[in-house]
């Protein structure tokens, strides 16, 4: 009965909310395209089945009226600026939608001058929560379809924006899934931690959706493409797959912003951003960091202090 | 009168199959996910969920060695994989898009050069499709010219009834053999209605059409329209029936190692990146027009056939939305208007 | 050294990262002094710790060593000024990672040895064989090594013996 209450609740955020902000971001889009103040919009539009948005980047006026906002709006954007779409920021200055855990991505790039802060304009969203991976979204966003991450989001409200849009209604209290789960893995010991993880990474196919999709993931030449020498191994085994997601948790930590993109997009639902989530709690524990919203100058695992904890070196 | 099976029987049968011996490869719950795999006993079998992965990984696995290598006092041996030693498979609770995809790859793999690996796993492998009564929005298998009921592919073939049973139809001889074998666990009946098969959500595509778009088209503003947005990670390719790249890789030590064949995709900016550094499909829509005239135009040019079965595997799994049934649906369109 | 081997059931396979300016010295201060330090260690030189990128820790696992040790000089001593400090951070995540992962973190050892330390040296290194030969040998990376996809695996007895041949 508890659960289908906040079911309801959950399902009741729906049409007036995203209209809104869907009208938000028509109007500063089409303004910022007629006056020219950016050559490009980066947003979501509506895909052809019911629930789907898909990334689009508008370029004049009549397409900025076609822009959405919805819980299918699922996409970090900021990947745009850094990969595919590299080339758009060089003819001018790009506009781009963000929710709270978008603009983390978004503040990280900065951070590590990839993207520059007077070259895009950013449209933060007052995000009420978007859908999980697989969900079913033919009934609204609601306790069940809700992806995990928004479960025990801090960011709902962005910050540091150039225009914020959309005002957040009442937001029901969920149970933190992925907290419990990171909790449960936690208290296994170490052998059965191994084996849940073999599982999970055995399934890997090396799709690297989790790369593709991930803003931070921008190296034009990843480690495990070498082949001469080989970091490690290509071939899409338990031995290389179990090294790579290894390897690519390693190189996020200090970086992610936690827009759990990489555990959305994994055609075998290997939960990775359990791996991420755990480094970042880590390097809090140890090093006070935080992703936030704000440019840091520095990663955790960029700068260091004298007397950093060493109490593991002998 | 049809010649029926029970789903108990049908599970009977899988028990039956896996004690002679024989590798029984079905959809399978593993985790969240349902996938392809060996079945241990018939109430493994999972009949109410499209496997994330294609089958074709049953002829063209993930990942497979080729040959190993050892140097011994400077003299370098190689061993082949012994190929005879691939065991007899039975393929089974298949929906017409996995079914049928190993027919269309037949042709690439016996083409100017006889891949055994797949060959000799396809002599070997016998498929009992199914009717599809799951389908969602991502499928098109009719656009393609298939249907949830097609039979192109399967060697015997299902169809759920009403009441939980399935009628059985042999389609070739070696699924008269599969039946002939167990023939306690089939009985002769009158067939009740069939489950409602599957709806689909796009229309027929006229695919000769649509080839005669691609080949005037293969510089087009469409391409950077529709797949400018694309990532460039493998999921399309690496979960479709149809997708059969792939490369080869030694691993290991000059001394000591393994050649293997795993997946590789078109959609990677690596897939055509020359030793020069020079790659001529340098942007990423340059690469999905890869992926659609591949498909649609350079199969049906060589071989007579659409490497495509309308799964919607790509559409579901695309990070970004990419939804391949509507661009057909596009250039069905423009192909129309000429 | 010989009969003393051959006491032992398993000689674990160290692998030791270390840098030249202070363990590397520090280790050949050991070998001109005539210590003496178990010969399961083999070292690899590097300029700096912060040289030493975590996927060598987890490649040397792999590849079949049953305990990793990283060394370099003491904070403040660094020969590029940070390396060390820069190492220390990433060695501690990483750390994290890898026993979020399951591996049992006594196999990996980390160290400042100076140059001057040769018998810290060999403390550390006695220390680490020792724990590690009564853990025992690494399974989990090498059992990872011969396991396929279901659809790649083929257990003939040919393939079994080419893989077992593989080390």
């Amino acid at each position: 009965m508890n659960a289908k209450a906040e079911k309801i609740r959950v399902a009741s955020i729906d049409p007036s909310y995203y209209q809104a902000v869907t009208d938000a971001i028509r109007t500063e889009a089409v303004k910022l395209l007629s006056e020219e103040a950016v050559v490009a919009v980066v947003g979501y539009l509506p895909g052809r089945r019911i629930g789907t948005a898909v990334p689009g980047l508008v370029t004049t006026p009549e397409q900025a009226q076609q822009l959405i906002f919805s819980p299918a709006c699922v996409n970090n954007l900021s990947l745009y600026l850094t990969k595919a779409k590299k080339g758009v920021l060089k003819k001018g200055k790009v506009a781009i939608i963000a929710k709270g855990c978008d603009l983390r991505a978004l503040a990280g790039l900065m951070g590590e001058s990839q993207v520059k802060k007077e070259d895009i304009y950013t449209i933060g969203i007052a995000c009420a929560g978007v859908f999980g991976a697989n969900s079913d979204r033919k009934g609204g966003l609601t306790e069940a379809s809700i992806a995990r991450k928004c479960r025990e989001c801090t960011v709902h409200q962005p910050e540091g924006v150039d225009l914020l849009v959309g005002t957040l209604p009442e937001l029901p209290q969920l149970t933190a899934l992925e907290a419990q789960e990171l909790a449960r893995l936690e208290a296994l010991t170490p052998e059965e931690r191994w084996a849940y993880w073999k599982e999970q990474f055995s399934k890997c196919i090396r799709c690297l959706a989790c790369r593709q999709v991930c803003p931070f993931c921008y190296c034009e030449q990843c480690l495990c493409d070498k082949n001469r020498p080989q970091a490690l191994e290509s071939s899409p085994r338990p031995a290389g797959n179990t090294a790579w997601h290894i390897v690519r948790a390693m190189h996020l930590a200090g970086r992610c912003g936690g827009c759990a993109e990489c555990e959305r997009v994994c055609p075998m639902d290997i939960p990775l951003n359990l791996l991420n989530r755990r480094m970042a709690m880590e390097l809090k524990e140890l090093y006070d960091y935080e992703a936030s919203m704000v440019p840091q100058e520095k990663g955790p695992l960029t700068r260091y202090q004298e007397d950093d904890d060493q109490s593991f070196i002998k | 009168m049809s010649l029926l099976i029970t789903e108990t029987n049908l599970r009977s049968l899988v028990d039956a199959l896996v004690k002679g011996a024989t590798l029984v490869v079905g959809p399978k719950h593993s985790g969240s996910v349902v996938l392809y795999q060996p079945l241990a006993a018939g109430s493994d079998l999972t009949l109410d969920e499209l496997p994330r992965r294609s089958a074709k990984e049953l002829y063209f696995p993930v990942c497979e060695d080729i040959l190993t290598f050892k140097r011994e006092n400077g003299k370098l041996e190689v061993r082949d994989i012994d190929r005879s030693r691939f065991p007899e498979t039975v393929l089974i609770g298949a929906p017409p898009c996995d079914a049928g995809s190993p027919s269309i790859l037949d042709a690439v793999f016996s083409w100017d050069y006889n891949d055994e690996f797949f060959l000799e796993r396809r002599r070997k492998s016998t498929i009992v499709g199914i009717a599809c009564t799951k389908g969602d929005d991502a499928c098109f298998c009719t656009a393609v010219g298939l249907a949830p009921d097609a039979k192109a592919g399967s060697d015997l073939f299902l169809t759920p009834l009403l009441g939980g049973s399935f009628r059985c139809e042999p389609v070739t001889e070696k699924g008269q053999a599969l039946i002939d074998k167990h023939a306690g666990l089939f009985s002769e009946g009158a067939a009740g209605e069939p489950v409602a098969f599957a709806d689909q959500s796009t229309g027929k595509l006229d695919l000769p059409k649509i080839k005669e778009w691609l080949n005037g088209h293969f510089e087009d503003p469409l391409w950077e329209s529709i797949a400018d947005i694309c990532v460039g990670c493998a999921a399309c390719a690496f979960i479709c029936p149809a997708c059969h790249c792939f490369d080869i890789n030694d691993e290991g030590n000059p001394d000591n190692g393994t050649r293997r064949k795993h997946w590789d995709a078109c959609g990677f900016s690596k897939f055509t990146n020359h030793a020069s550094g020079h790659n001529p499909r340098d942007i990423q829509n340059k690469r999905y027009r890869n992926r659609i005239m591949h498909k649609f135009k350079y199969y049906d040019d060589k071989f007579g056939k659409t490497l495509c079965t309308g799964c919607g595997r790509c559409i579901r799994a695309c990070p970004v939305g990419i939804d391949i049934a509507e661009i057909l649906d596009t250039i069905n369109k423009k192909a129309q208007q000429g | 050294m010989h009969a003393e081997k051959l006491q032992h059931d398993f000689e674990p396979k160290i692998v030791a990262f270390v840098c030249t300016w202070c363990t590397y010295a520090g280790a050949d201060l050991a070998g001109t002094s005539r210590m003496q330090y178990p010969a399961n260690v083999r070292v690899l030189k590097f300029p700096c710790t912060g040289r030493i990128d975590p996927v060598f820790i987890l490649r040397a696992f792999q590849k079949g060593a049953d305990g990793v040790l990283v060394s370099g000089c003491h904070p403040g001593d660094c020969h590029y000024m940070a390396g060390n400090f820069h190492a220390r951070r990433r060695f501690a995540a990483f750390r994290a990672l890898l026993g979020f992962v399951g591996v049992d973190l006594e196999r990996l050892q980390f160290s400042w040895v100076s140059a001057a330390e040769g018998g810290k040296w060999v403390e550390v290194v006695t220390e680490l064989t020792e724990k590690v030969r009564a853990m025992g040998p690494m399974k989990e990376f090498k059992a990872l090594e011969d396991e396929e996809q279901w659809s790649g695996a083929l257990n003939t007895p040919e393939l079994r013996e080419a893989f077992e041949s593989i080390t």
